[in-house]
């Protein structure tokens, strides 16, 4: 399945600040979801987003099967993370327990693990070059 | 009433009962460690695949006829790899052991919890992830509390579902007659990843009610004798306080906001509390129907681990047995020199002292204290939080070695304690009360339970009257081999 991103609410911060010359493709794969319904929830970060609320691109991906992939044209060649959740239920929130601990399934580039919070912009960054670069994600 | 260490030495002495098996039964300490001190068997590892089924040998007395089922317990049984030691007792992985009893016939078999962190430190056989008393390496990935969950404290059934339970993270599901791992148990899919603490409350009927504590925060269960949540909740209990156990009543939940506190959850957890006595011993009494229906009774600062149960008087005093510690222990200096081989009596000074605590409707708690030392506290199944009469302990202790040398049992109506002790060469640990068929008061139950013979370096399995406990054990049966000491038990 090939989704090209649309301009949804997740990108509003960021990409039209991004130069177009010298642009790259980036495909993201996600794949192991381990239920086939909802929609994975996806955003692209540059160093200066990845702590922030802001993204520089992002997209909303309807599950039909244990994958889903997305491809963001035009990307400025240089170093991005991908943080995402399955929106099991559709309701555009990623879903926590009472204590705030996350109930539906989440996952960064590069399969990076956090601890004791998000995975770290060191372990979750990779590089798109001039050439475009296809990243897989394989949810726990 | 008053009873000491002393009266439980004695009464050793007297019932004579120490030397006479276990000697001559061809496991010699011939196999004892060189280096370590006999008592060490208690805190070996368990072989990485658990114990495949097994029959125990009938070695003393007869056993009740009437004694069929399971005696399910859990400890930590992966305390070292190599030469390099766990940081905390409290951070072993949980064994699962099933000790099933049928026509006077014991079996034993164990199995781990196959958590995310034994696979994790299987694979790499070394120490890696955070815990009570250890720091984790920093590779080792940390995205829910469940990927450090041990799994090592405590066993519940409800409807014929085994879970494997810590107190900080999810229950483990496991197979009751097989003791394979299934996962962690999810009560409802909001809930997924809620701690569900290491000692749930069932009533009579088999309703279970249990705590998911996170910081000030707590959560409750209400879960159905079927398995179904019926209800989750949350209450503010103010402080951050070491939350083990608690009790309950018919009536009310209670929960023991010890002033051990630790604002920081972050591990090692046991270096974040920090003791502020000013604070006392503060209660707060929950009603089951109306969890917002709350009122609070204030106690002087206590410790402690675990309590038996409670009941109300006709007035509404609420009364419930715990075995107190006048400031915290065995969390702090304790549980990390056993493993290692260690012990100095001088450090580990304080016992537990079983106290009855009366909250009256209004006004301060009263603390009674009987004197008798002793941990792991237990009562009938079919008289919690109802009157009763007896609650057990592990009691005894010795400066030759930790853990207890006898079972105690006290009578809260006549004031009278039997006992009964096993001297210092077993070490005595949580004995269950299983009711007998047809029984009329609390009284009428068998209390069963496990034993560490150090002589023969072999397992026992001891069964005693709760009724009768002065006169010794009625059965016991013992394994070929030993396994390390555990937490706690039930009975299904």
């Amino acid at each position: 399945m090939k989704t090209t991103a649309a301009l949804t609410a997740l990108i509003a911060t960021g990409i039209l600040a991004v130069p177009i010359a010298s642009a790259s493709d980036l495909t993201v794969k996600v794949e192991g979801i381990s239920k086939a319904q909802g929609s994975i929830m996806l955003g692209l970060f540059n160093e200066a987003t990845y702590n922030g609320d802001g993204s520089v691109n992002g997209a909303n991906l309807k599950v039909e099967s244990d994958s889903v992939s997305v491809t963001f044209e035009g990307l400025a060649p240089g170093e991005y993370a991908v943080r995402l959740y399955h929106d099991l239920n559709d309701d555009g929130e990623m879903n926590t327990n009472p204590f705030g601990m996350p109930t539906e399934p989440y996952a960064f580039s590069n399969d990076a693990q956090g601890r004791f919070g998000p995975a770290k912009w060191d372990a979750a960054k990779f590089t798109v070059g001039a050439d475009g670069t296809t990243h897989t994600i394989t949810m726990n | 009433m008053q009873l000491s260490r002393r009266h439980f030495i004695q009464a050793g002495a007297g019932a004579g009962f120490a030397g006479a098996f276990g000697a001559g039964l061809g496991l010699s300490a011939a196999a004892e460690s060189k280096t370590m001190p006999a008592w060490h068997l208690g805190y070996q590892n368990a072989p990485a695949n658990g114990f495949d089924p097994a029959p125990m040998r009938l070695v003393f007395g007869k056993p009740p006829a009437d004694l069929k089922g399971s005696l399910y317990r859990n400890g930590p049984a992966q305390l070292s790899y190599g030469d390099d030691y766990a940081s905390h007792w409290f951070d072993g992985d949980g064994l699962i052991h099933r000790i099933a009893i049928e026509d006077g016939k014991a079996v034993h078999q164990a199995r781990f919890v196959e958590t995310n962190k034994r696979r994790e430190e299987q694979a790499a056989q070394r120490f890696l992830a955070p815990g009570f008393g250890t720091l984790g390496d920093e590779s080792f990935a940390v995205t829910s509390p469940d990927d450090t969950n041990a799994a090592n404290t405590s066993v519940l059934v409800v409807n014929g579902e085994l879970l494997a339970l810590w107190e900080a993270g999810s229950a483990f599901s496991m197979d009751a007659e097989t003791l394979e791992t299934n996962g962690p148990k999810t009560w409802r899919d909001d809930l997924k990843g809620m701690p569900f603490l290491a000692h749930p409350k069932v009533e009579p009927n088999g309703r279970v009610w249990n705590l998911a504590v996170g910081g000030s925060h707590v959560g409750i269960y209400r879960i159905s004798a079927q398995g179904a949540l019926e209800d989750f909740g949350m209450v503010d209990i103010g402080r951050a306080a070491y939350i083990h156990d608690w009790t309950m009543s018919e009536r009310h939940m209670i929960i023991l906001v010890q002033p051990w506190i630790n604002e920081n959850l972050r591990p090692p957890v046991v270096a974040g509390f920090e003791w502020q006595p000013q604070h006392g011993l503060q209660m707060l009494i929950i009603d089951k129907d109306d969890f917002s229906n709350q009122r609070w009774a204030q106690a002087p600062a206590r410790m402690f681990f675990h309590t038996g149960s409670a009941w109300e008087e006709s007035d509404g005093t609420i009364k419930f047995d715990v075995s107190f510690y006048k400031e915290p222990v065995l969390g702090v200096g304790g549980g990390v020199s056993e493993i290692r081989g260690e012990w100095n009596k001088e450090n580990f000074a304080e016992e537990g002292v079983l106290t009855l605590v009366e909250i009256p409707l209004s006004g301060d708690a009263k603390l009674i204290e009987t004197g008798i030392i002793g941990e792991f506290p237990q009562v009938n199944p079919r008289y919690r939080g109802r009157s009763r009469n007896l609650v057990a302990l592990a009691s005894g202790a010795t400066s030759q070695r930790p853990g207890s040398t006898a079972l105690a049992v006290h009578n809260w109506t006549t004031g009278d304690t039997q006992s009964f002790e096993f001297g210092e060469r077993r070490m005595v640990e949580e004995f269950l009360f299983v009711p007998k068929a047809g029984g009329q008061s609390d009284l009428d139950s068998w209390l069963v339970g496990p034993v560490l013979n150090l002589k023969t370096r072999t397992r026992e399995i001891c069964v005693f009257d709760a009724a009768g406990v002065n006169d010794g054990p009625v059965c016991i049966w013992q394994a070929d081999y030993a396994w390390p000491l555990g937490f706690h038990g039930t009975w299904a």
